[in-house]
Formats: structure tokens, sequence, C-alpha cells
């Protein structure tokens, strides 16, 4: 699958694919590709139009223009049935009246594979996704996990290209659905399938992609590494759906570098612009709440930041603790801190300062 | 718990109590003397079970529960045949338009029997519209009525509308995911109708058809108008003995015995899945 210069071959090529519901756009004109064997996650909000795309690279929608090509075939004008894709569904989509080894093997039945061949395969796949016992078991006999189980052994027992998975693991709680998340790596990396996967679920996302494709109002909002989204947010919006945030009011004070952020009259703080913008821009600035410390009597490090407030209270989650500050200017932050009592037994509010070096704060305009 | 649980089965009857009297008093009462009158003997006396031996040895009896139980299936599998591809084409509707046709599909079932069978015999008959459209092509008239061709198309105008709910309603509890779950593992239209699809229905056809299968047995209005001498069934055989022969108790024995074979059909519908929603009323 690599072609002469080294680089992967794409599974997916989309170029201009947009889709109009009469005068409702279902998605803006997208471009998109994905490497062979790479794990993307579609990501956003309910009607962010990472439905409508992934039912378009389905085959369920037709797009209004554009063009999709899969595995260096254009499959635009191709119904779904001949794409030779495999998707998993959030409510499994068995077949209720098929046992679960007949669920599996009817995709190979429809590609005329040998009876034979048949029985081995199922039992193949079924030892691979680690429910070597169930065969002769109706659907509705399994727990919601072991039903998505065998809905991706239905789905990798004939090998597609590319499997599309819309929110498989929306329906099971939480639990479950981080053991599941992997379940679907480790057979993500053991059959190098290129795998497109649907989520609002942004912890899921970072989980489990290799990159992350961001959608947000019917069009792309970001596309990168997990790694990226989260440190390197390019709009308001990612940095707000991925990862706690606080976004604070910013204007550019001076440029240079670090460069000087105006937050209030009396505030300001030192960053890292990592676009030109100039003075007197206007955005806000993404802290991260694990980027914070809470600091008392202004024992702050050379360099960092400073913002002065009082603490509102304090939350223990277990090997972290939350302290919420709220800042002169009246803002609101979150500071997130391994626990330690030292700082946990602190009163609420009490003066207190919260400090960040430059390099952690990242400016977005808006 | 106890109290509440009593309480509510105390109201639940309450409700019921109107149906339940409506019941006894203009079906289980005159059943019981339907009951009864099949014990009599034919000229006064003691109770007796003389009208039931009698019935099985007579010739016309059988002929008439072989008639009876012939048209009931066939016209079972002749409104399943009609009633399915509607069912099918009512499902895969928008709600708006379903709602519309659904009326189309209802307008037989408003209607009277009665006048059903005096339009049919207008359209059927030796010089009635069909055959004169016929005539004018130069085709000699068809006998389409007074014979079982006119009972099957009677009796399947009257119970289309009863198996297309039941297989309707199986239909669109379907998840719309399976298909195209199978399409998109690559099975083609008719694989998916044939190995989803109407696997799915089957517990809605069964419903229908033992639905539709007892509603046939008791046809009277239909085979009597529409029919002929040989299509005679079992309620056309009770008119007979009652108002031909004057044999009461022969009369009543058929009537116990057709209620008996409807109340076993009901039985077996409540077994069937699908079934019970349509005894039940409550889906599910």
């Amino acid at each position: 699958m690599t072609d002469s210069s080294g680089a992967k071959a794409a599974m997916i090529e989309i170029s201009g694919l947009r889709k109009d519901y009469g005068s409702v756009v279902a998605l803006h004109d997208t471009e998109l590709s994905v490497p062979t064997g790479e794990f993307l996650t579609l990501l956003g909000p309910s009607g962010s139009g990472k439905t409508t795309l992934l039912n378009l690279i389905a085959g369920m929608a037709s797009p209004t223009r554009g063009r999709i090509v899969i595995n260096g075939r254009d499959v635009t004008e191709v119904p779904a049935e001949k794409r030779g894709l495999g998707m998993v569904f959030q409510n499994y989509a068995l077949m209720p009246h098929m046992t679960v080894s007949e669920n599996i093997a009817f995709p190979l039945e429809i590609r005329k594979v040998p009876r034979a061949e048949i029985r081995r395969r199922v039992a193949e796949v079924l030892d691979l996704v680690r429910l070597p016992h169930v065969g002769d078991r109706k659907p509705k006999e399994l727990s919601g996990g072991q039903q998505q189980r065998i809905s991706i052994a239905r789905c990798i027992v004939y090998k597609p290209d590319l499997i599309l998975m819309d929110e498989p693991l929306g329906a099971l709680d939480k639990k479950l659905r981080e053991q599941m998340q992997l379940e679907i790596r480790r057979i993500h990396k053991e059959l190098g399938i290129t795998m497109l996967y649907v989520t609002h679920d942004q912890e899921e996302a970072l989980n489990m992609s290799d990159r992350i494709m961001l959608m947000n109002a019917r069009r792309v909002e970001q596309i990168g590494t997990p790694d990226q989204l989260y440190f390197a947010p390019r709009t308001q919006f990612a940095a707000d759906f991925i990862g706690a945030s606080t976004l604070l009011d910013a204007t550019v004070a001076e440029t240079g570098e670090p460069a000087l952020l105006r937050l209030s009259a009396s505030e300001s703080c030192r960053v890292r612009l990592h676009s030109a913008a100039p003075v007197g821009t206007v955005g806000k600035l993404l802290l991260r709440p694990e980027a914070l410390r809470l600091v008392q009597n202004g024992q702050v490090t050379a360099g960092h930041n400073v913002l002065h407030g009082h603490l509102d209270n304090t939350l223990v989650t277990g090997a972290t603790s939350k302290h919420f500050v709220t800042l002169d200017n009246g803002a609101t932050l979150a500071i997130q801190e391994l626990t330690d009592p030292s700082t946990t037994r602190l009163e609420p509010g009490l003066r207190v300062q919260v400090s960040w070096p430059p390099e952690t704060g990242r400016f977005l305009e808006n | 718990m106890q109290i509440r649980t009593t309480n509510a089965h105390v109201r639940d009857a309450a409700y019921a109590m109107p149906a339940a009297l409506f019941m006894a008093l203009l079906f289980a009462l005159p059943l019981f003397s339907v009951l009864h009158q099949s014990l009599q003997q034919e000229n006064g006396g003691g109770l007796t079970i003389q009208a039931y031996a009698k019935i099985f040895t007579t010739p016309l009896f059988l002929r008439v529960a072989y008639t009876t139980l012939e048209v009931s299936i066939s016209a079972t599998v002749f409104s399943l045949l009609l009633a399915y591809p509607i069912a099918y084409f009512l499902a895969k509707q928008s709600p708006r338009r379903r709602a519309l046709y659904m009326i189309l599909v209802l307008v037989p079932f408003w209607t009277s029997s009665l006048v059903k069978s005096f339009s049919f015999m207008v359209l059927l008959g030796q010089s009635g519209i069909i055959n004169q459209m016929l005539g004018a092509f130069g085709i000699a008239p068809v006998k389409m009525l007074f014979n079982r061709f006119g009972v099957m198309v009677g009796m399947s105008h009257f119970l289309i509308p009863f198996f297309v709910f039941p297989i309707l309603t199986s239909l669109r509890s379907q998840p719309l995911e399976l298909a195209k779950a199978a399409a998109i593992m690559g099975a083609g239209k008719l694989r998916i109708f044939l190995r989803v699809t109407l696997p799915l229905s089957l517990p809605g056809v069964m419903a229908g058809a033992l639905l539709v299968f007892i509603l046939s047995l008791g046809f009277y209005i239909i085979p009597a108008l529409l029919g002929g001498r040989q299509d005679m069934m079992f309620a056309n055989l009770v008119d007979f003995y009652t108002r031909e022969a004057l044999n009461w108790p022969m009369a009543s024995a058929v009537a116990v015995l057709l209620v008996a074979a409807a109340a076993l059909a009901a039985m077996l519908l409540s077994k069937v899945r699908g079934g019970s929603s349509i005894l039940s009323e409550e889906g599910h």
C-alpha cells in the first residue's frame, strides 16, 4: 500500500464534497484525505455534519456535488451495496432472527464464500472479538457490549478496505465504553483496516484516534492529531470542545517573543503567538486547568504569568483536585492539580494567585 | 403496596364492567341459549347430544365443513398475496402520505358487506360492467358470479384491511438500520427483502392470517350473494337449518361448532408473536 515516494496511499480522498437538503446545507464543501490504515475520528456536537459526511461515504445519501474516491476508485455514483465497506452502528443492527454465527456469515454468503470457509472464518473472528462460544445464540441473548463486538466481527469477517463506525459505543455505560475503546484499538492495530469513527465524545476521540477531524456547524473546524487538537487548537470552538478550558477576553498589546496580552485595565500576561496577530487584535486566551498553578503569598516562578483573585471552592475528585478561582476582573477559571493537602485545605474566600508559564497559554483570535 | 394493587385491580375491573355486562347479556347469554338449544331433541324431550351425533354423519354438514375450510384457507392466502404489497408500500411512505393512503385501505372496511356484495354483482354479473367491457373487445362473457371466483373477490375485498394492519405494524417496527446494514454489507434489494424484511414481518403475517381465517369461517352475506350452491359455508348452513329445514337443534349445533372453531383459532392467535397485540390492542 505504499507508492514510490514512500508515502502511504490514501484510502479515502474527498474533494469539494457538499450536501444540501433543499435550501438547508447539511455539509459545507469538505476536503479530506485519509491514509490507508489510519484511525480517523469525526468529532463534533450533534448537528455538526459528521453523520452526514459518514452517510455520504457509506453511500446512504448522495452528495449535491464533489467526489469521493475510496481505495483509488471513484465511488461518488456507486450504490452502498457495491462500495465494499463495513459499518458498525450505535444500536448494533444485528439481524434479530439470525443466530450470531448466521449474522457473521451473512456478508460472506453474499460474497459466495464456500460453506467450509465461512465456518472457519466465523470461528476466527469470534475468537478475535473474544466471544468464541456464543455462535449459536441469538443477538438478544447477549449484553450490549457483546452485541457490539459481534457487529464488529460481522464487519471485519469480510475484510472491507474501510470500516465506518457511527457512535458505536454510544449505548454502552462508561466502564464498558472504555473497555470497548481499547478493544476497537486492538482490533485496528491487529488488522490494520482503515477506520472512520464518529463520536461526539471528545475523550473517546482523544483516546482512540490517529487523527481527529473536528466538525462544527456542518463544516470542518480543524483536523490533526489528538496532540495538535489539544495543545494547538486553531479556533475558540476547538479549544472549548476538546478538553477542559478557560477562555479569557484578551487583546494583543505588544507583539514579540513572547507577546503581551492585555486581559483587563490592570491585568496582562505574556504568551507565545502562533500567528502573526498585530497589536490591537481582539480574541481569547486559552488556559488549560492542568497548566495552571494555585499560588499563595506571591511565590511565583520568575517569568511566569500571574493573576490575582480569590478561591471560590475546591473539589477533591481523587488523584487530582480542582480549584475554582474568581479573578479580580470577575472571570472565573478552574485549576487542576494533583491532590495536595496543603492546597485542598485552603479556606474559600482566601486571596490567591494563579500562575502559568507563557508557553502554555494560547491566544485565539475572534 | 398490597392495598394499592388490590385497589388498582378493583378500579380496572370497574372500567371493564360496562363492556363485560354488554358481552354477558348480548353474547354469553344467547350463546348459552344456543348451546342449550343444540342439546334439545328434535321433537322435544330431555337433553341429548343427538344433534352433534347426527351432524357428523350428515354428508351435507361434512361437505359444508370442507367448503368452509377450503374457502377460508384460499381467501386467507389470496388476501395475503394482495395485502402484503400494500402493507410494504405503506411502510415505505412518509407519515403524511401513509395516513392518506390508509384511508383508501379503510374505505372498504367502513362499507357494509351487503352494499359491497351488490356492487360486485353489478360489476361481475353476466351482463355486468366488466363483461360489457370484455364484450367490446369481442370476448365472450366470463362467469364471475355465483361461483368460487365471486366469493374470493368479495371476501378478499373485505379481508384485506385486516391483513394490511398487522403486516404494516411488523414492517414498521423493524429498525431502519437493519436494511441499511445489509446494504452496506453488499446485499441487493431482493436479498434484503428475502433475508431481512420478509422473515422479520412473519409474526405480522401469522397474526394477520389467523385473524383473517377466523373472520372467514363466519362469512355469511358474501357466499350467499356472490357464491353458488356449492359455496355454502357454516353460517349459510345455520341459516338453512333455521329457516328451511326448521331444525333448530341442528342449526344450534353447527353454530356452537363454528364458535368453537373460531375460539380455537383465537387462542392460537394469542400465542403467536404480534398476535396478542391484535387481541389486546396493546402493541408489543
